[in-house]
């Protein structure tokens, strides 16, 4: 609304009359000369603007459930201020995924995953593997799949074509470094395309190949002693990409036998890879 | 149909002792995956009353529905209702209607050799264990053999409720699992075999086939139709459910023959059966049964020592068997309880050995003998099926215990129903499972009680901690290292929760952590 005073025109926003300053409005009304009619129209619209007024600060009181329903945004922000400026969220939890019967392990005496990359294993300098393409003999002359001499080709994936089946039961192989090595480490897969675990696991060194000399044992999970080879005390392990890495602690040994006596899903027995790491003796 | 007072007494007598051993302490097993899985599949019909058959999992409805009884019989409404005792009554129930349908068969399988059948389904060591199992298997074995004495109570009177009946059974089957093919291709090869035999004895195959009524043989059809499109479409509420029914046995297949976490050699079942021993537990054998199941096999194709018996009948159920056997040894994907749809056929063909093997004992003597051998061998059946479903129910020195959960979960699920019991306000904290691959099962049964449970593959780093984490082993690192990465201050201090990790399943290692703050409050309450 536009309210006229000789030259001067006020606006007066009806609509927002809670920023109307009664007490300067007065102080100018006494300063300037209005007709009387102005002064008819101003004290007119001095009352509505009371009345107005009077009204607004009433209404909130009177209807408290407009202001709790939220449509008066400043009642709810005055009440309610925000905790530093941050808002709660939800959070939504993922429910449980439905899946179908989980891999059976019947293993006694299995070693806890170690949860993380094995660390490296530290040798020293020179140490190489010594039996990437030595000749491999075993007690299964006749694999059902592949050939026996892929445990030492450097081929270390899962995959069909990689891994040699051997038959059931007690089964071995065995490495001919064909030289005397220090041997820090014997690093070997049966099978990792599924979580498995062999039985009676053995590796030895020896210094002839029919295993009579000089005969030590690095690793021995046979628990029951069914390999007839002894009651050993190291602990069932699941098969995993990284293989299994067993301290040699130096040994000196020409013949490197492994055996085992199937595993947690079938009888027969599997090598992929196996890595012997050592220097030449001197 | 009349069945005599003797048999129709020893075969209630046989019903009684299969309920004393199924049903004592049905919660004393820790829930396994699979049942897991399956109650929380039925929570879902039960509270909001929807089900929609999976082609790739889970196998088929029935199950489901016929859970709907046990739990509207004890007013429960949804998944905080329902226990151990409400899913395994249903699988009890059909082990013990699978005993008293053999009253149905009495007269063709012989008197006698219903009695020893039922004898030996109550206290088979495989039947008892997995009579508490929720899962498929039992109500399957149990319809399928309901298909059979109904069709062969139909070849004796013709009556228009037999070929009913028998097609509500076939339907059954086919929605309870999808193996039930399986059975159906096993009963039409033993048919073809059964009526070659009979062809040999001069009796014609066309003349054999007229007296099936044609009309008779379309409601059989319609029936098992119905049943089917019934609960595979969810009562009409899922009309796909047909389809995916069909769509299923492609998955199926590839999983039967595909490479798989459960494949094993062919004699898997038999070897499980005749021998099995773990380290220095106690050994298993139902080896009994096996044997005289191929002495009753040869019995029944030589017909030596076979009398008042319908032969056509047992010579079905004998290559019926051995189909069965066949080709669910050659099939590569074995789980042990899959072997109680021909477990049940080598019983029947067992109890038909054990009554050929006494007439051909030449006198008084032999046979007491013989009897007492069997007596003393079903003793020994009855011993090791108590221990099967009570002593070493989730012990792995167990044969029938497959991929099963430790008691350890038991023991986190009840230590967090403690806490939430004792410190105000728990019942609805934050509890965190966190496995790769979704193995947390079966936990999510163990904390059903609990209203903000959240399942995770993997350590969020978005998500905040909750004051309860439970983790995977192999999790435990990535945990720490987001646990401990929150800017100074913000920082929770977590404890374990137990002294040692525990065990999902053998070999599956958990670690349950709590927040200090949390595990002082519990103290101050439970000192």
């Amino acid at each position: 609304m536009e309210l006229t005073a000789g030259n001067e025109i006020y606006k007066i926003n009806t609509e927002s009359p809670e920023i109307f300053c009664i007490k300067e409005f007065k102080n100018k009304m006494q300063t300037i000369r209005f007709s009387s009619r102005i002064k008819i129209l101003a004290a007119l619209l001095l009352a509505l603007i009371f009345f107005v007024q009077s009204c607004k600060k009433t209404s909130p009181r009177s209807s408290p459930d407009k202001a709790q329903s939220g449509k008066d945004n400043t009642q709810t922000t005055t009440e309610v201020p925000p905790p530093r400026g941050l808002v709660p969220v939800p959070i939504e939890l993922p429910n449980p995924m439905f899946v179908g019967t989980p891999q059976d392990f019947k293993v006694s005496n299995l070693e806890k995953p170690l949860g993380k990359p094995r660390p490296p294993f530290l040798a020293p300098p020179g140490t190489e593997n010594a039996a990437f393409l030595k000749t491999v003999s075993g007690t299964d002359d006749m694999p059902i799949i592949g050939e026996i001499e892929m445990i030492t080709d450097g081929d270390k994936q899962a995959t069909d074509g990689s891994y040699v089946e051997l038959g059931p039961f007690l089964q071995s192989v065995t490495i001919d470094l064909q030289a005397k090595y220090d041997i820090y480490a014997v690093l070997l897969w049966h099978y990792h395309q599924q979580a498995r675990v062999y039985y009676d696991v053995i590796v030895q060194l020896a210094d002839d190949p029919d295993f009579t000399t000089n005969i030590r044992t690095l690793f021995n999970n046979d628990r029951d002693n069914s390999s007839g080879l002894g009651i050993g005390s190291d602990m069932h392990y699941v098969e995993t990409h990284e293989g299994k890495l067993i301290d040699a602690k130096g040994a000196r040994a020409r013949y490197v036998r492994l055996y085992s006596n199937g595993n947690s899903s079938n009888e027969l027995n599997h090598y992929i890879e196996v890595e012997v790491f050592g220097k030449p003796a001197k | 149909m009349k069945y005599p007072k003797k048999c129709f007494a020893f075969i209630l007598l046989a019903a009684i002792a299969a309920v004393s051993l199924r049903l004592p302490q049905l919660d004393a097993r820790p829930m396994h995956t699979d049942e897991a899985v399956n109650a929380l599949k039925f929570a879902e019909l039960l509270q909001k009353g929807s089900y929609r058959y999976d082609p790739n999992e889970h196998h088929g409805p029935t199950l489901n529905y016929l859970t709907l009884i046990p739990a509207r019989l004890s007013n429960a409404h949804s998944l905080s209702d329902i226990n151990e005792m409400t899913l395994r009554i249903v699988p009890v129930f059909f082990a013990i209607l699978l005993i008293l349908l053999l009253l149905m068969l009495a007269d063709g399988l012989g008197q006698a050799a219903a009695v020893i059948a039922a004898v030996l389904t109550a206290v088979s060591p495989a039947f008892v264990f997995y009579s508490r199992y929720y899962i498929h298997e039992m109500l399957l074995v149990c319809f399928t053999f309901g298909a059979i004495t109904s069709g062969y109570r139909y070849t004796r009177n013709r009556n228009f409720k037999w070929a009913i009946l028998t097609g509500v059974f076939l339907g059954l089957m086919h929605t309870t699992k999808e193996t039930s093919v399986i059975a159906f291709a096993s009963m039409l090869l033993a048919l073809l075999l059964t009526l070659l035999m009979m062809c040999k004895k001069g009796a014609s195959i066309s003349d054999t086939l007229k007296k099936i009524k044609p009309s008779h043989l379309i409601v059989t059809i319609a029936a098992a139709v119905i049943v089917s499109v019934l609960f595979y479409t969810s009562f009409f509420k899922n009309p796909h459910g047909i389809l995916d029914s069909a769509a299923s046995y492609a998955t199926y297949f590839n999983r039967g023959f595909g490479d798989s976490l459960h494949n094993h050699p062919w004699y898997y079942y038999l070897k499980l059966l005749i021998y099995s021993g773990f380290q220095q537990g106690p050994f298993w054998s139902e080896g009994l049964i096996v044997f005289l199941a191929v002495v009753g096999f040869i019995a029944v194709l030589t017909g030596k020592g076979i009398a008042d018996v319908n032969i056509h009948l047992l010579r079905f159920i004998a290559f019926y068997t051995a189909v069965m056997t066949v080709l669910y040894s050659a099939i590569p994907y074995k789980t042990p309880w899959c072997m109680l749809s021909f477990l049940h056929g080598l019983i029947l063909l067992a109890a038909i050995g054990a009554v050929v093997l006494t007439k051909l004992a030449p006198n008084v003597l032999p046979r007491l003998i013989i009897c007492l051998m069997l007596i003393v061998a079903g003793l020994h059946l009855t011993w090791q099926a108590c221990r099967a479903a009570y002593t070493y129910c989730a012990d792995p020195a167990n044969p029938y215990v497959y991929a099963h959960s430790t008691s350890d979960v038991v023991t986190i699920a009840g230590r967090l129903e403690q806490i939430a019991r004792i410190v105000p306000g728990t019942r609805n904290m934050h509890i965190q499972v966190i496995c790769p691959a979704d193995d947390y099962w079966p936990l999510p049964w163990y904390l059903r009680g609990f209203a903000n449970v959240g399942y995770f593959k993997y350590v969020d780093i978005d998500i905040p901690a909750a004051p309860v984490i439970i983790v995977s082993a192999n999790l435990e690192d990535t945990l720490a290292e987001k646990l401990y990465e929150l800017p100074p201050g913000k920082r929770s201090l977590y404890v374990p929760l137990f002294d040692r990790y525990m065990q999902l399943r053998p070999g599956v290692y958990l670690q349950t952590y709590i927040t200090k703050d949390l595990q002082d409050t519990f103290e101050q309450y439970h000192p």
